[in-house]
């Protein structure tokens, strides 16, 4: 029941009806409105609903509302004075210290009251103050300098792009500001979560507690009965199987045979508040007759192992739980490894890992009287889930409208449709209300779609000088309970590991298995970090058995521009051997490598990554990215473009592009993505593919704005088209630069000679890859390089590895704003040096997740995270857009290798499994390794 | 997102309205900082019909005697941790009080809060869907212990932090019930026993812990084991405080928490008083701490590993306190 509460908030007295069991997190969202506090672990864990209590960083949702009345309470939206943005806010915005901007509310509060106590505070005092807001995108560099800056002073206003564009442009290559960080940095920002319709209710979804049970029958007929219920579902009223790969649908929106997973969803119901939704699902009664469970791939390999799905996708009897087997051969492997002067050959174990986005998925789904689905979802990839929604509701796509509101956080865990956005789209239906489902932050770690658990076994050889002779990969890939991307991954395993270290013979077969644990998906870095991770590893043990030094080994094998890979991958562009150069040098490698005391070591370890994948997921000659440019009279232009921002900064990047081409200042440039119903088709955030292919879709409207601008001006003043010149602001005559007009003027002309300014560009790929059944998984246009030197404490006593510093060189082709590029290099290197030491998904022996919360499940902290140290590396890809290639899922790649490596330079030891505890590396070093003494140290 | 189960809030402004307005409630709870009950009430490991908070009680204070520090219950982690007086004079225990959580959890956790702590297991601490996953436990619901797999004995670990360092120090509390007011030694406090770990009467209110000051040449300190350099708990806590006369060491305390339910006070530790603490001490001693530490798997990491690392940072610990 609710009373009246009053509470002083942002130096107000307000006065809200509340449940006396409400947290305040809660009050100040869901009574009042103030959605800048941010909800993402449930339970204290993360600091995402930071508040100043008296000045003091609190968490508002461990603080029930009643018991703070006395208090001075200030949230993200008290901040800001009507002079502008508070100066920490700003410094966030300019430093690019947001990226999906999720945990930044409670980051900055936090920041806030650091500077009010301590107004000039050391690098340390930043770090522990911080220690309580947990960031996933950034890796807490960019946040660092963002204190640092507002406590030297910031002005409040500052312009999009405030830096030096590079040598002939107008603005890319200059420092700017994120499209939307502001908003972010204030709380204006709309979340998913935050959006609140009239007449809403909440969605539940009721789970199996079995890892693989029969559903046999399923009473729903006491939560019907319950008041304040207004609609119940079950798996039999959407019974069409969908997938993100439309060949392969094998899970529904809730399970109506079969659960194989603990988490799977069962029944979903829609009542008028979250406790009641939670009261009917304790009412639904479930029979289900529990089947043995097959958790590790080697016993769902088993003979008698339960089979986890009956049929396969298209019907057909299955035998056995294999999901999907690749086997490829190129060139002559044993004659290869025969030959060899040295050859590796060991086994390597990837445990999983999950994204652990701060933003749990939550989906919100609207009706109209005519029919017309609105669905507002936490998505990546709305195009994809308008199409599974379609299908699988049983409605025309013509009559659903997907929108992805502000994203916090993705990193491939909200690419594929999800059990909640059909379960709201339905309930709303059922129900005739708009319906919202939050995930807990359990919910979140079950639907996982997390990095594969890869048990490796890679055997290579070399010659005397280091050059490799051949490669031969055998991969068991653990699934999880349904396909994903199943089939992709298990091409990416072993298709992304050729380049940027060439090699002349490859075999690899590499083999998903279906178990009963929530399902594995894409990670940054989709299905070729953990084959990286083994691979860079035996580079290392290759170059020690033939003592080289292990940057000599890689430059010896490097790829060069326009290379084709073994497997047929042509590589327009490869800045291996600056990148290697870059880190060699930054690290003082030649002088330390194999040199520092015993416990102290470097690592070295490098990576290619697609930008984009040539091949949509569904088989269409449509482009796979296209922008449109609306100009107004105002002299504002309005970029639409599908694409979804998930806190890369792709919003941005387009801004910068259309700017590049127009000349008008990104300041007057509007961004409107990813609403299937206003914004021309692009595929998504996965794959790494925006910046290369919306980018070139940008480029062409841009150009084809450009080009009536100039036209219509040239005509004005009666000169060539090629006689006006094009800066930021203006266009001006070339041989009279005096004589210009501003873009809003030529805009205006434009408009004025052949009507509105609307014009578009596309991107449709290009055929590329090997002429092979499966050569075209994992072809990209183009590809990144990357090369890491990690330089690691490892406490011989304990056990415990201190990553100190990662140099981190990526080769992205050209930085657009390189802000942005740094914060991919840093969020990338922060997000692989936490799978290294410490992250894991690790179930018990009956499936169940030991620890599905964000205390178990650790990730890193501001206090122990690495200094990271991006060097950017411009190679200028032929094709690229303005020669810019991808960089936010490459920088991830050798991050972990680089560490094993450098604790086999630190101690002498070799870590193939990972996470790398310091339980492991204890045992690792008792067991006394040969190579410890080999090491000298 | 995860809710708590429905409950009457109480706001008494004084301890005794407190205490009277638990007792008059069918199923009451004391809630001050709610940093660990919180989490607890979403997971559905109370479920309470009342919860009296106590954010309305008169303002919690320090005050220095010539003896002892009495410290009200309500003070905060933070500010205990930045008490100039207890920074200076029983530096372990700001120093254990600062690496509690992560600093939004410290400004609104308890000392009063942290100890007397609901011990925790990795198969406690969960939600109800997972415990129910699970099968329950022993200390919650169940019937089995899955940490010792067995039906008789809960090992869930006392988990504070500032609890080892209080033993050490020989810290008592102040207990307000019904009945009134009662002092008890922390030592006295906790039990081997999971499921009932404190010794103390039901809607009993701790009000103020007294901390004797320490002799000339007091020295300690607090090491905590953990993942994270932030919010973590430990995986081991050790406490150790040491008098020092001239060279010889006079006293040496050294407990061990988040082991067991009860933080383990090292025994034979007299031996070693009345003469320096040389190298052979401090190994003779690491040993002892690790011969006596018998972690449980109830919290995060390998037990065997975890006692080894007793005996290393008591190593570490003591050689940095050898004046």
């Amino acid at each position: 029941m609710k009373s009246l509460l009053t509470l002083r908030i942002n130096g107000e007295t307000k006065e809200v009806a509340a449940h006396q069991h409400w947290s305040l997190l809660e009050v100040l969202r869901y009574d009042m409105g103030l959605t800048g506090s941010k909800q993402g672990c449930d339970k204290g864990d993360c600091g995402a609903c930071t508040v100043l209590l008296n000045g003091d960083p609190v968490l508002s949702c461990c603080t029930l509302a009643y018991a703070v009345q006395e208090a001075e309470i200030t949230t993200i939206e008290g901040l800001a004075s009507p002079e502008g943005p508070d100066p920490i806010q700003r410094a966030f915005d300019v430093c690019g210290a947001l990226q999906c901007g999720f945990c930044q509310p409670g980051m900055m509060l936090s920041a806030r009251a650091l500077l009010d106590e301590t107004p000039k505070p050391s690098d340390e005092e930043i770090r522990q103050a911080l220690g309580g807001n947990l960031c996933r995108c950034t890796g807490y560099t960019k946040i660092f300098e963002a204190v640092r800056k507002a406590a030297d002073g910031m002005e409040r206003q500052v312009p999009t792009v405030y830096g030096e564009a590079a040598d002939g442009f107008l603005v890319l290559g200059a420092r700017g500001r994120k499209a939307d960080s502001i908003a972010k940095a204030t709380g204006e920002a709309i979340y998913t979560d935050d959006i609140q319709l009239p007449r809403m209710v909440h969605g539940k979804i009721l789970r199996s507690p079995h890892a693989h049970a029969r559903i046999l029958s399923i009473d729903t007929s006491r939560a019907e009965a319950l008041e304040g219920v207004v609609a119940v579902m079950t798996g039999s009223e959407l019974t069409t199987p969908y997938c993100v790969i439309p060949w392969t649908p094998d899970e529904h929106a809730l399970e109506p045979e079969k659960v194989r997973y603990i988490g799977d969803g069962v029944a979903a119901v829609a009542a008028v508040d979250e406790d009641t939704a939670n009261r009917a699902l304790g009412l639904i009664e479930v029979e289900y007759e529990v089947l043995p469970a097959a958790v590790e791939p080697r016993d769902a390999l088993g003979e008698n192992a339960p089979l986890i799905h009956e049929v396969d996708w298209k019907g057909r009897e299955r035998t056995n739980n294999v999901c999907k087997t690749v086997s490829l051969e190129f060139g002559e492997v044993d004659e290869g490894l025969e030959s060899a002067a040295a050859v590796v050959d060991e086994t390597w174990f990837y445990e999983g890992s999950t994204h652990a986005p701060i933003e749990p998925h939550c989906a919100v789904a609207s009706w109209s009287p005519d029919g017309q689905l609105t669905l507002w979802s936490a998505t990546q990839v709305p195009h994809y889930l308008h199409r599974e929604l379609a299908r699988v509701l049983d409605v025309e796509q013509s009559r659903i409208r997907v929108i992805q509101p502000a994203l916090g956080g993705a990193f491939g865990g909200k690419s594929e449709p999800f059990d909640l956005e059909f379960c709201v789209a339905h309930l709303a239906r059922k129900a005739g209300r708009p319906v919202k489902i939050l995930y807990t932050r359990e919910e979140v770690f079950y639907s996982h779609r997390g990095r594969h658990p890869m048990e490796m076994r890679m055997r290579l050889g070399a010659d005397e000088q280091g050059r490799l002779t051949a490669v031969d990969s055998k991969i068991l890939i653990d699934g999880g309970a349904y396909h994903s991307f199943g089939m992709i991954t298990t091409y990416y395993a072993g298709q992304l590991l050729p380049g940027p270290i060439d090699f002349p013979a490859y075999r690899f077969h590499s083999q998903r298995v279906y178990t009963n644990k929530p399902c594995c998906g894409p990670k940054r870095g989709h299905g070729s970090v953990q084959p990286r991770f083994a691979f860079e590893g035996a580079l290392d043990e290759l170059a020690c058995a033939l003592n080289l030094d292990p940057i000599e080994l890689r430059r010896e094998n490097a790829m060069s521009d326009g290379d084709v890979t073994i497997n047929g991958q042509t590589v327009p562009s490869t800045g291996i051997l600056q990148c290697l150069e870059s880190v060699e040098r930054s690290s003082d490698w030649k002088s330390r490598w194999g040199q520092l005391p015993y416990g102290r070591g470097l690592g070295v370890a490098c990576s290619m990554y697609i930008s984009g994948t040539a091949y949509p997921v569904y088989p269409n000659e449509m482009p796979q990215s296209a922008v449109t440019v609306k100009g107004d009279r105002s002299g504002r232009l309005t970029i639409f473009c599908g694409a979804s921002d998930i806190g890369q900064g792709s919003d941005g990047m387009l801004a910068y592009i259309i700017a590049e081409q127009t000349g008008v200042n990104p300041d007057d440039i509007v961004v409107v993505s990813s609403d299937t119903d206003l914004t021309p088709v692009d595929l998504g955030a996965y794959s790494s593919r925006i910046t290369y292919m919306a980018g070139i879709a940008a480029q062409q409207a841009g150009l084809a704005v450009r080009t009536r601008m100039v036209e219509s001006t040239a005509a004005h003043w009666d000169v060539p088209p090629e006689q006006v010149g094009v800066a930021l602001g203006h266009l001006f005559d070339k041989s009279d630069s005096a004589r210009q007009v501003s873009t809003q003027a030529a805009l205006q002309l434009a408009e004025a000679a052949g009507g509105p300014i609307a014009e578009s560009g596309a991107y449709w790929t290009r055929k590329v890859g090997g002429d092979y059944r499966g050569g075209t998984i994992g072809a990209s246009p183009a590809y990144s390089t990357t090369a890491h030197v990690a330089e690691v404490d490892v406490d011989p006593h304990t056990g415990i590895v201190r990553v100190e510093r990662v140099w981190a060189a990526h080769d992205c082709g050209r930085a657009i704003n390189p802000v942005m590029v740094e914060g991919q290099i840093e969020g990338s290197v922060y997000m692989g040096w936490a799978e290294a030491i410490m992250e894991a998904q690790v179930y018990r022996e009956d499936g169940l997740h030991t620890g599905p919360n964000l205390l178990d499940y650790r990730i890193p902290t501001s206090v122990e995270t690495p200094d990271l140290v991006a060097e950017i590396i411009e190679t200028i890809d032929p094709g690229g857009p303005f020669g810019a290639k991808e960089a936010g899922e490459g920088p991830l790649h050798p991050v972990i290798p680089a560490i094993a490596n450098a604790i086999y330079d630190a101690v002498g030891v070799r870590l193939r499994r990972m996470p790398f505890t310091p339980e492991r590396v204890l045992a690792a070093i008792a067991e006394g390794q040969p190579e410890l003494e080999s090491t000298g140290k | 997102m995860l809710r708590m189960p429905e409950f009457k809030y109480h706001h008494p402004s004084s301890v005794e309205d407190a205490v009277a307005v638990w007792h008059d409630a069918e199923s009451a709870m004391y809630v001050a900082g709610g940093t660990d009950l919180l989490p607890n009430l979403k997971h559905r490991l109370f479920e309470p019909t009342d919860v009296v908070g106590l954010t309305g009680l008169p303002r919690p204070q320090i005050v220095e005697s010539d003896e002892a520090y009495l410290v009200d219950g309500g003070i905060t982690l933070h500010a205990l941790a930045s008490h100039d007086g207890i920074r200076k004079e029983l530096f372990p225990l700001a120093q254990a009080a600062g690496l509690v959580a992560g600093p939004q959890i410290r400004r609104m956790g308890t000392i009063g809060g942290n100890i007397l702590l609901d011990t925790r297991c990795l198969f406690y601490n969960q939600t109800e869907f997972w415990r129910d996953a699970l099968g329950y436990c022993l200390k919650k619901e169940g019937t089995w212990c899955h940490v010792v797999g067995g039906p008789k004995t809960c090992v869930a670990a006392q988990s504070s932090d500032t609890v080892p360092v209080l033993l050490a120090l020989d810290a008592s509390i102040e207990l307000v019930g019904t009945g009134g007011t009662r002092e008890l030694a922390l030592r006295d406090l906790y039990q081997f026993n999971g499921m009932d770990h404190l010794a103390i009467q039901p809607g009993e209110l701790l009000t103020r812990v007294r901390i004797p000051k320490q002799p000339e040449g007091f020295t300690g300190t607090y090491l905590k084991l953990r993942t994270r350099d932030s919010i973590d708990f430990p995986q081991l806590g050790l406490a150790v405080t040491a008098t020092f006369s001239g060279a010889d060491l006079s006293s040496l305390e050294i407990v061990v928490g988040a082991v067991n339910p009860r933080p383990k006070g090292v025994r034979g530790l007299e031996s070693y008083l009345g003469r320096p603490l040389d190298a052979e001490s401090i190994e003779s001693i690491s040993a002892a701490v690790v011969k006596q530490t018998r972690p449980s798997e109830a919290i995060q990491g390998d037990a065997q590993w975890r006692r080894a690392m007793a005996g290393i940072y008591t190593t570490r610990a003591l050689k940095n306190l050898v004046p």
